[in-house]
């Protein structure tokens, strides 16, 4: 699978990759020192000696191209700076720490979108035009139709206010994460939240390239030969309708990135998309600038991960 | 023997051999009346455009005043959906949100239907290094993620409802000027383009009369698509309070305060939540329905 090819692509992606990252921070980065104000002065009144000394010391006082300069010299070492509201608090370290968390739980999420939406869609497909298909497809529109933060909110109402009702206490969702990664009970049902939209779409895609699948002449020689149903569809069938699900991965992925904004947010779960709503709205924009970056990096590496995988699933793609 | 002269209309809708004549709107709207998903979502909407309008003239209460009702006050005959954190009536501000998320979403395909269609036409119909400057912009904008140039926009043009409109414009136009684009390559080829260029149709004039109108199917299914996709982007946006700023009630920012006190008064959440989700459900099976209707190559 590793041809001299698959590197040279390999590595022409990779460069492309930093490339964009750059181009993305220099955008922010520029976008951003237009914008009237800054942290510090929309704070409380502040002496003038100390904010020349602050301005002095996140060498806001130097001419932009120099600004400039020394940012994107600090990105190649991978140095996205300080917290302009934490004083000290180097912006690369808590970014790393809080894409780790941001990756727990998108993980999680893509689990249950490829999980349950195949599931649906293979269900939808065996039993087409029977009930089971028209619930399978219902939900799948029920849900691509329900934004995330509604999905969310259903989910703590039934499971934080109904359930911890129903049992006096007993059992039910705890809202507010735990520690940096939560724990183990906490995660199913943000991820869920974040991944069934998507499930949703999953869903509707394998359903019809399976509907396609099934009725191919291999799959009938797989019934005629006499292997039972099941190795049909899920070792012939399956495989096969794959292929279609993989090609709209890369934009799950994104929608998955983008979606934990919210998700985040609502569950507090301390990660890059809650850091990012925090520093806008604080306008710490060393760390808006920095997320940007991030973000860009991580939807790059996905969208190549995704394309990695083609080849996997279907050898007759080649790079 | 009864005489009898040429055959009125009504002898021709009487006789089940002759077939009645329709045009391609006329054929859609059969098509669509058959959809009762379609057709209910229609009525929906048409519900909901009515409740908007009013909204501008007459709500049940002010919508701003405060304590018209009590904190957090459950459903009941005054208050047919409760109150809000502030004793602010729900009903009346789910009316106006209505307005606020129709506006948004409109506004935001009017924007995306203007410029798409614009440049979707010119790169089509003269190519060249005209195509490959819009196509390459096209990819440059799917490249990055929309929520994210969303959410840096709104932070360098400011939080008002007509920059929003800007913002989720700016993000969304690509699908309608590639799908315009793609109609204009093919459309340009066929042989009445080539009877109006023969008789000496400028080209703006193809565009205009000739190109344009046989691309309509299609663009208003996008446009209908359209809508819910930008409707969902503002309550995003206003949820994480980066969108339409209060005391305006957008059915996002109403959810995320009614998220505060969803343990006290789920109703808060609900209301402007199940409002939001039907609404979408809504116009994306019109979305369905039209594309069937319109969109003959597109028919499953």
């Amino acid at each position: 699978m590793l041809t001299p090819g698959t590197l040279v692509y390999l590595g022409q992606r990779l460069a492309l990759l930093a490339f964009t990252a750059i181009a993305v921070s220099s955008l922010v980065f520029l976008g951003v020192h237009q914008l009237p104000g800054n942290a510090f002065l929309s704070d409380r009144r502040i002496d003038p000696n100390a904010l020349a000394a602050l301005l002095h010391h996140y060498r806001l006082d130097l001419p932009l191209l120099e600004q400039y300069r020394l940012f994107v010299v600090g990105i190649l070492h991978g140095d996205l700076g300080e917290s302009l509201v934490n004083r000290g608090v180097e912006i690369t370290p808590l970014l790393l720490r809080e894409a780790t968390v941001s990756a727990e739980v998108g993980a999680a999420a893509l689990v249950v979108t490829i999980g349950l939406g195949m599931l649906l869609g293979v269900v939808a497909a065996v039993r087409h035009n029977t009930v089971v298909d028209y619930l399978a497809t219902t939900t799948s529109v029920v849900g691509f139709s329900m934004p995330n933060f509604v999905i969310a909110s259903l989910l703590v109402v039934v499971f934080a206010v109904w359930l911890y009702n129903a049992t006096s206490g007993a059992f039910y969702y705890e809202l507010g994460w735990h520690g940096t990664y939560g724990n183990v009970g906490q995660i199913p049902v943000p991820a869920f939240a974040l991944g069934f939209p998507y499930a949703s779409i999953v869903a509707r895609l394998t359903r019809a390239s399976m509907l396609d699948v099934i009725r191919q002449d291999y799959v009938r020689t797989a019934r005629a030969k006499g292997l039972p149903e099941r190795l049909v569809i899920t070792r012939h069938a399956l495989r096969n309708a794959l292929v279609p699900v993989v090609s709209v991965l890369g934009p799950l992925v994104v929608g998955i990135i983008t979606g934990s904004v919210v998700i985040e947010n609502i569950f507090g779960i301390p990660g890059l998309g809650k850091e990012f709503v925090t520093s806008i709205l604080n306008r710490d924009y060393n760390i808006v600038i920095g997320i940007f970056t991030v973000y860009a990096v991580l939807i790059g590496l996905a969208n190549l991960l995704v394309d990695m995988l083609y080849t996997v699933i279907d050898p007759r793609i080649r790079y | 023997m009864v005489a009898r002269g040429p055959a009125t209309p009504d002898d021709l809708a009487a006789d089940p051999l002759v077939f009645r004549q329709t045009n391609r709107w006329g054929d859609a709207w059969q098509q669509l009346k058959r959809n009762r998903l379609a057709l209910a979502s229609t009525v929906f909407l048409s519900a909901l455009t009515l409740v908007a309008i009013i909204s501008m003239f007459w709500t049940p209460y002010p919508v701003y005043k405060q304590q018209v009702a009590g904190t957090y006050e459950g459903l009941s005959m005054s208050h047919p959906l409760g109150a809000d954190q502030a004793g602010r009536d729900l009903l009346s501000r789910l009316m106006v949100g209505a307005r606020i998320s129709l506006e948004v979403g409109v506004g935001t395909q009017l924007l995306v239907g203007g410029f798409g269609i614009a440049i979707g036409l010119l790169a089509g119909y003269y190519r060249g290094w005209l195509d490959s400057v819009i196509s390459t912009l096209i990819n440059v904008f799917y490249g990055i993620p929309d929520l994210l140039v969303a959410l840096i926009l709104v932070l360098l043009l400011g939080r008002g409802l007509d920059k929003i409109i800007l913002a989720i414009a700016i993000t969304r136009w690509m699908d309608m000027a590639r799908l315009v684009r793609g109609q204009t390559l093919s459309l340009r080829e066929r042989e009445f383009i080539l009877a109006a260029v023969s008789i000496g149709t400028t080209p703006k004039g193809i565009i205009l009369r000739h190109i344009l109108p046989n691309a309509l199917g299609p663009i208003i299914v996008q446009a209908t698509f359209g809508v819910p996709a930008a409707i969902l982007f503002e309550g995003f946006l206003s949820f994480l309070g980066l969108g339409v700023q209060p005391p305006t009630p957008s059915w996002g920012s109403m959810a995320a305060d009614g998220f505060q006190a969803i343990r006290l008064a789920p109703h808060i959440v609900m209301a402007p939540a199940l409002a939001l989700s039907l609404t979408l459900m809504a116009f994306n099976f019109l979305g369905d329905g039209l594309r069937d209707a319109l969109d003959p190559s597109q028919r499953r």
